[in-house]
């Protein structure tokens, strides 16, 4: 059964469509007893990095969360799903994340032609081959809206880079986790078949 | 009007790019087809895809099926190379000729095939072919979403999650680009893109249902199926001609050989050299007539472009050919204006606003195109039939 996380914050919907329109039946998971029957698990975007930390906190995620990943479940971070997924944030203060990826995410620095949020289509390179991205050409466009992004201090977890003014991480992956800073469920063709292609990984390489 | 140096075609056919030197990319991307695509990993491939298939389904796959050159070559090849078990399913327009009814009764037992065959209704069909002349200068919209959308739904109804075409649309436009090596998908994606001329079946309900008795179900065969159920079934739809170079010329001598398949004579076109393409209609000569006042040229410059990129015939052969044959009148145009119930007049008058620039169509002074030796069989509608069946408004 393939999971989507729903607390209550950002936009879930569309997600769930993008996954339904792909032939599949996910469920919304609210409680973090409901992680263990997961297949596979999905940490969608929009929302701040502490709010949403918080959050999973007081409804007891973060432990639960880490033993999903612990178990190998198969596992996508959609914007700040993705940045979730880092050692630390700051957005909101110095926030712990999930630590499945050693990175921190940290603001995005406007300049005159590059304004923050970053908000449109986007080349996203591969600098990785991984099970996500099958039947997807390299340097296609996909949908962003951020203001953070994630540094990695392993370079081995990036796989895609994306150039806004200069080149940042777009797209991680560790074992059995995998983030996007882009929204996939906005991406159509492209999108829409990596999120086909996550639901049908098992979570190795 | 500018022409591919190389091929013919004229800036008025869809996709159409010229380069340079003045060699238009269809051209191009033959040369690409030819030279640069490893058909041997294709080929590969196309054995992976009919594998991963076989014997899981109450048939191995869907064969979307005309009876024409393409779809009877695809179902010879499937079922001579691979010995694979698919369910022939055959849209009738229609407009079936008898020659073609032969070819495919033969065809079938020949191979020993189990066959499905749908005719939809014809007085809609008439209407839907009003609509779409009107809207779009091109009435063919009722056979093509059709083909194309009705194999889908069996596919769906049988449970069968390949569906096998013939020839890639590369062959001809560059909608797909041979150049991106890609296998081309037949999926709702390529429906909209030219299938459906931007009219989807919901849209053509709402069109024609002021005025023609219609439930909106009566659309359904014409009606994409919903992507979830298709990626439900896992489906994949793809072209043999992906798979395998096409050449229907040699494909049309196999089949004459092997499945005594024959071909016909097709108002407009040289019947010597041309007997092999377009014989599933009886309207075929009014599509290329339309296509003619449109754009300037019709289906003899695109067989002649065809075997020009082969190197099959002299360009001044082409040149001849489609300035003898080309911008005639086909004799069913009377039983064409009979069916939709307008005139001549009114018929000239919906085409000129669908012209393509920079052609100018001269509707005047043009000669009739001889009957083909089935012409006096083709169905004529009693007179009280013809024309559209107009709702009584209350």
């Amino acid at each position: 059964m393939i999971g989507i996380l729903n607390i209550g914050l950002g936009n879930v919907q569309s997600v769930y469509n993008a996954i339904y329109e792909n032939g599949y039946d996910p469920i919304f998971v609210n409680k973090p007893e409901m992680l263990t029957d997961l297949s596979h698990f999905i940490l969608p975007g929009v929302g701040n990095f502490k709010a949403v930390t918080q959050r999973l906190d007081q409804m007891g995620f973060l432990t639960a969360i880490d033993d999903l990943i612990e178990r190998g479940t198969p596992t996508l971070g959609i914007c700040l799903g993705m940045q979730l997924l880092a050692t630390t944030g700051s957005e909101g203060g110095n926030i712990n994340g999930l630590n499945a990826i050693n990175a921190n995410v940290s603001a995005m620095i406007p300049t005159e032609s590059y304004r923050v949020p970053h908000v449109g289509w986007n080349e996203v390179h591969f600098t990785q081959a991984h099970p996500i991205f099958d039947q997807i050409k390299d340097k296609r466009d996909f949908y962003f809206v951020h203001s953070y992004h994630m540094e990695c201090e392993d370079a081995a977890n990036v796989i895609a880079t994306t150039n806004y003014g200069r080149d940042f991480v777009c797209a991680v992956a560790n074992k059995n986790t995998i983030g996007v800073q882009f929204h996939p469920e906005k991406s159509q063709k492209n999108g829409m078949k990596l999120l086909e292609n996550f639901c049908e990984w098992d979570g190795s390489l | 009007m500018q022409k591919c140096v190389a091929c013919n075609l004229p800036e008025t056919y869809e996709t159409i790019e010229f380069d340079e030197e003045g060699v238009c990319n269809i051209c191009r991307q033959k040369v690409f087809k030819d030279e640069k695509i490893d058909w041997k990993r294709r080929a590969e491939m196309l054995s992976r895809v009919i594998e991963k298939h076989r014997g899981k389904y109450e048939y191995d796959c869907i064969l979307p099926f005309s009876g024409g050159k393409d779809s009877t070559y695809t179902l010879w090849y499937l079922v001579k190379h691979f010995n694979i078990r698919p369910l022939v399913v055959q849209f009738n327009h229609g407009f079936m000729r008898d020659t073609l009814l032969e070819n495919n009764r033969r065809t079938f037992k020949k191979l020993g095939v189990d066959v499905i065959s749908f005719t939809p209704n014809w007085k809609l069909v008439k209407r839907l072919m009003l609509e779409a002349l009107v809207r779009k200068g091109d009435f063919c919209w009722h056979c093509h979403t059709g083909i194309f959308a009705y194999p889908m739904h069996i596919a769906l109804k049988y449970n069968v999650p390949l569906i096998f075409w013939g020839e890639p649309s590369s062959e001809y436009t560059a909608y797909y680009d041979y150049e991106d090596d890609e296998i081309e998908q037949v999926d709702e994606t390529r429906f909209n893109r030219f299938i459906n001329l931007g009219i989807t079946a919901e849209d053509m309900y709402s069109m024609i249902k002021d005025d023609y008795q219609c439930d909106p179900r009566e659309l359904t065969p014409y009606t994409y199926p919903n992507l979830r159920d298709l990626k439900k079934l896992k489906y994949q739809s793809v072209c043999l001609g992906s798979y395998i170079p096409w050449d229907v010329k040699a494909n049309t001598k196999i089949i004459e050989k092997e499945l005594g398949w024959r071909g016909d004579q097709v108002e407009g076109m040289p019947w010597e050299e041309y007997p092999y393409e377009k014989i599933e209609c009886s309207m075929q000569g009014m599509r290329d007539y339309i296509k003619y006042l449109k754009r300037g040229y019709s289906r003899v410059s695109q067989m002649t472009a065809l075997d020009l990129r082969n190197g099959r015939i002299a360009k001044e052969h082409a040149d001849k050919l489609i300035a003898d044959y080309e911008g005639r009148k086909p004799p069913s145009l009377d039983l064409f204006l009979e069916y939709l119930g307008i005139t001549e007049d009114q018929f000239n008058h919906i085409v000129a606003k669908t012209v393509v620039p920079p052609f100018q169509p001269d509707f005047k002074g043009m000669e009739y195109a001889p009957k083909t030796s089935d012409f006096e069989r083709w169905y004529r509608e009693d007179p009280e039939d013809r024309g559209i069946i107009v709702k009584k408004l209350l």
